[in-house]
């Protein structure tokens, strides 16, 4: 395996405290914000991150495939989750202590609850509006309603975030910057 | 989980401290509680565990808003909370009430920040799982009063409808046979002790003669024939307002639509689980998607007397948010606390221990046939004076199995202060020493009181704050297979500043008085050391 090239792409607009560990070819789109302590590996391919995403403490992203794993926008990771999943739609929620394994893809509004394990042994892609709950990782599908008002929850989740980390936080900038 | 020790309640054998049945019985353990469970009468001077207490309800709440439900109204509300709690009738975490979307402007997106505002039909959300009313079609006008607007729904079942018709029906006879038993009752009460008024009323309602059902009871037969007879002539013939037949569709439309329903199920969990469905009073439609959510089961408050002398053992307070307890008599106050345990704790030492080069033959954590193994107890005094403890382990029955060896004559274990709890200083122990007399191993206790010091297993080996170890071998035949237990005596002396010897009570021994005086009290544990391995049976018994 060749050595790995580090190759921030990080947009002006996006929030990305110093505290984080990241590694190989990594782009953060705009809008997006990165605790301190998260944990972010493109060990295979690289990894793409859209706009909006807020992704917390502790949180480990890993991607170990040769693709390109692309994580669209408004994906909220939470404390302490891990995701492996080649792709990921926009709109979805990892909750806190999750974990998604490599052979997961998610789709568009999907939730991840509270320290569930999705690790199926065969390829599998969530549909839109999965939910996954439960000691056991049942799932079922949500019906949307109230989602306009999540939508807006999470945007201003990330524009106080946007004001507030900065603050408190050394940021960190892209190569290009 | 092993090693355990549990407390022996006397309640199951007849007299008090009888000796208690050989723990190896399976039978024996409905008499041993762990000490946590466990209550002290000060009266009686007794043990006492859930089972032989009695129980009276002092208030009922919900969990989830914490409202105390006046109990007037507990039967009228169903025992549910009436107020705006529900719970998810998939995952059965807690609903909550949210505002419908405003309507969609075309892209997904909303136009402008949406504030608080709230459109106008409500439902219920499950935060966990998704799930929300809309699905089963109930939504609300306000976000108000929800089990009231519920209550509709509810109301208008058909077998809701049905049993209150047949509460009506009967309510007449109840009336009148519920006059009629209060001549039965202190015919069937003379045997208790101390009716209280609410076991007075319970036993009323369980000798009441109910209509139409036989009731077994040789004593009353007679009368209760007669009583039946004269109540058949005035009971009028009840008539269903619906066929009995109806009844078995209404949940998922009969026996031949379920099956239909089953053949053309793809998943599991289309059908609602018995979890989910044995909450609800009336029939459940067998689908998952069709469950409705329910409103929260009331918690209840209580409090515990003593079976025999009628004190309160144990009382909480009565508002919920509170955790605190008005009365509070749990043995954990009164009688030391024991921990029984393998010296050298510890992964590493297990690992050790099958390496037969290990030097002692304290092959820590597990106990091997064959040998004899030592074993610690910790005991903790909580009384604010020095105590005596004496342990007499009682003769293991089969002589083929194992033998416990205990120290035999007591030891101290110092009082308890509150200071101790915050430091361990190491200049705290034996300070009580001697103060009553105690045998020639307490010098030598102190002095190997260091964990090193492994050359006897069996005597007291450290002593700390109001904590004495003692140690205690178990020589396990060889060839016995099955958990090692044991019954012991504990008997610990006390000075009791009670004035009165014949007013047994331990009392809060607190206060000094110029003679003190010296009490015993004796109870029973049974200690379980897990079982014992075989040689060459690596497998370990207890992880």
């Amino acid at each position: 395996m060749p050595p790995i090239r580090d190759k921030f792409t990080i947009h002006s607009k996006a929030v990305v405290c110093q505290d984080v560990d990241l590694k190989g070819d990594i782009t953060i789109g705009p809008g997006s914000v990165i605790h301190p302590k998260a944990t972010i590996f493109a060990l295979g391919g690289p990894i793409v991150i859209g706009s909006g995403c807020i992704i917390e403490e502790a949180a480990v992203i890993v991607n170990r495939h040769k693709e390109v794993m692309r994580i669209g926008d408004n994906n909220l990771f939470e404390i302490g989750c891990r995701v492996e999943s080649p792709s990921i739609g926009n709109n979805n929620t990892i909750s806190t202590r999750a974990r998604v394994h490599h052979t997961v893809r998610i789709s568009n509004y999907c939730v991840i609850g509270v320290g569930c394990l999705v690790v199926p042994t065969q390829d599998e892609t969530l549909d839109e509006y999965t939910s996954v709950y439960g000691p056991a990782a049942e799932k079922r599908i949500w019906s949307g309603r109230g989602k306009v008002q999540e939508a807006d929850l999470r945007n201003k989740h990330g524009e106080y975030l946007r004001e507030m980390l900065p603050k408190f936080n050394r940021l960190r900038r892209g190569d290009g910057a | 989980m092993w090693p355990r020790i549990q407390y022996y309640c006397p309640c199951m054998s007849g007299s008090n401290l009888q000796t208690p049945p050989p723990p190896t019985l399976t039978s024996s353990s409905a008499s041993f509680h762990p000490l946590h469970n466990l209550y002290f009468c000060e009266e009686c001077d007794a043990v006492r565990c859930n089972r032989c207490v009695s129980v009276e309800v002092s208030g009922y709440y919900c969990p989830n808003c914490l409202f105390e439900v006046p109990s007037a109204s507990v039967r009228a509300e169903k025992n549910r909370c009436a107020r705006n709690c529900f719970s998810c009738p998939i995952c059965r975490s807690t609903l909550s009430v949210v505002a419908s979307d405003p309507p969609d402007d075309g892209d997904g997106r909303p136009s402008a920040s949406l504030g608080n505002v709230g459109e106008a039909p409500y439902f219920l959300y499950c935060g966990h799982c998704r799930w929300d009313s809309a699905e089963v079609n109930i939504t609300f006008e306000k976000p108000t009063g929800l089990a009231a607007q519920l209550q509709k729904f509810e109301d208008s079942a058909p077998e809701s409808l049905e049993f209150e018709r047949l509460k009506e029906h009967f309510e007449p006879f109840l009336r009148t046979s519920s006059l009629t038993s209060s001549s039965h009752l202190p015919a069937m009460s003379s045997h208790h002790l101390h009716p209280s008024s609410a076991t007075a009323a319970a036993s009323a309602a369980l000798a009441r003669d109910i209509p139409g059902v036989g009731k077994y009871n040789p004593l009353a037969r007679s009368r209760a024939g007669r009583d039946r007879t004269a109540n058949k002539d005035e009971m009028p013939e009840y008539k269903s307002r619906v066929e009995t037949a109806v009844f078995s569709q209404l949940g998922g439309g009969g026996d031949d639509a379920d099956v239909d329903l089953l053949r053309h199920m793809e998943t599991v969990e289309e059908v609602a689980k018995l979890e989910q469905r044995w909450g609800n009073s009336w029939t459940t439609p067998p689908r998952s998607s069709d469950l409705r959510p329910h409103r929260i089961p009331l918690h209840s408050k209580v409090s515990k007397r003593c079976p025999a002398c009628r004190h309160i053992l144990i009382k909480p307070e009565q508002k919920a948010q509170s955790v605190r307890y008005k009365i509070k008599l749990v043995a954990a106050n009164y009688l030391p606390a024991i921990t029984v345990g393998f010296p050298q704790t510890g992964a590493t030492k297990r690992m050790a221990g099958k390496v037969p080069s290990s030097g002692t033959d304290a092959k820590s954590g597990i106990m091997h046939a064959g040998t004899s193994n030592p074993f610690q107890l910790a005991l903790t005094n909580p009384l604010y004076d020095p105590i005596q403890v004496r342990l007499s382990p009682q003769r293991v029955a089969d002589g083929r199995s194992y033998q416990v060896s205990l120290p035999t004559s007591p030891f101290s274990v110092a009082a308890f202060a509150e200071a101790w709890e915050y430091d361990d200083d190491e200049d705290m122990f034996g300070v009580e020493d001697d103060e009553l007399g105690i045998g020639t191993d307490t010098g030598r206790s102190v002095r190997d009181k260091a964990p090193r010091g492994r050359l006897k297993n069996v005597g007291i080996l450290e002593r700390k704050a109001n904590v004495t170890v003692v140690g205690g071998e178990v020589n396990i035949k060889p060839g016995f297979k099955g958990n090692v237990k044991f019954n012991m005596m504990v008997s610990y002396t006390y000075r009791s500043d009670d004035p009165l010897p014949s007013e047994d009570g331990v009392g809060t021994p607190s206060r000094t008085t110029k003679v003190p005086e010296v009490k015993t009290f004796s109870f029973y544990t049974a200690v379980d050391l897990g079982s014992s391995m075989v040689s060459n049976d690596d497998k370990p018994a207890d992880v």
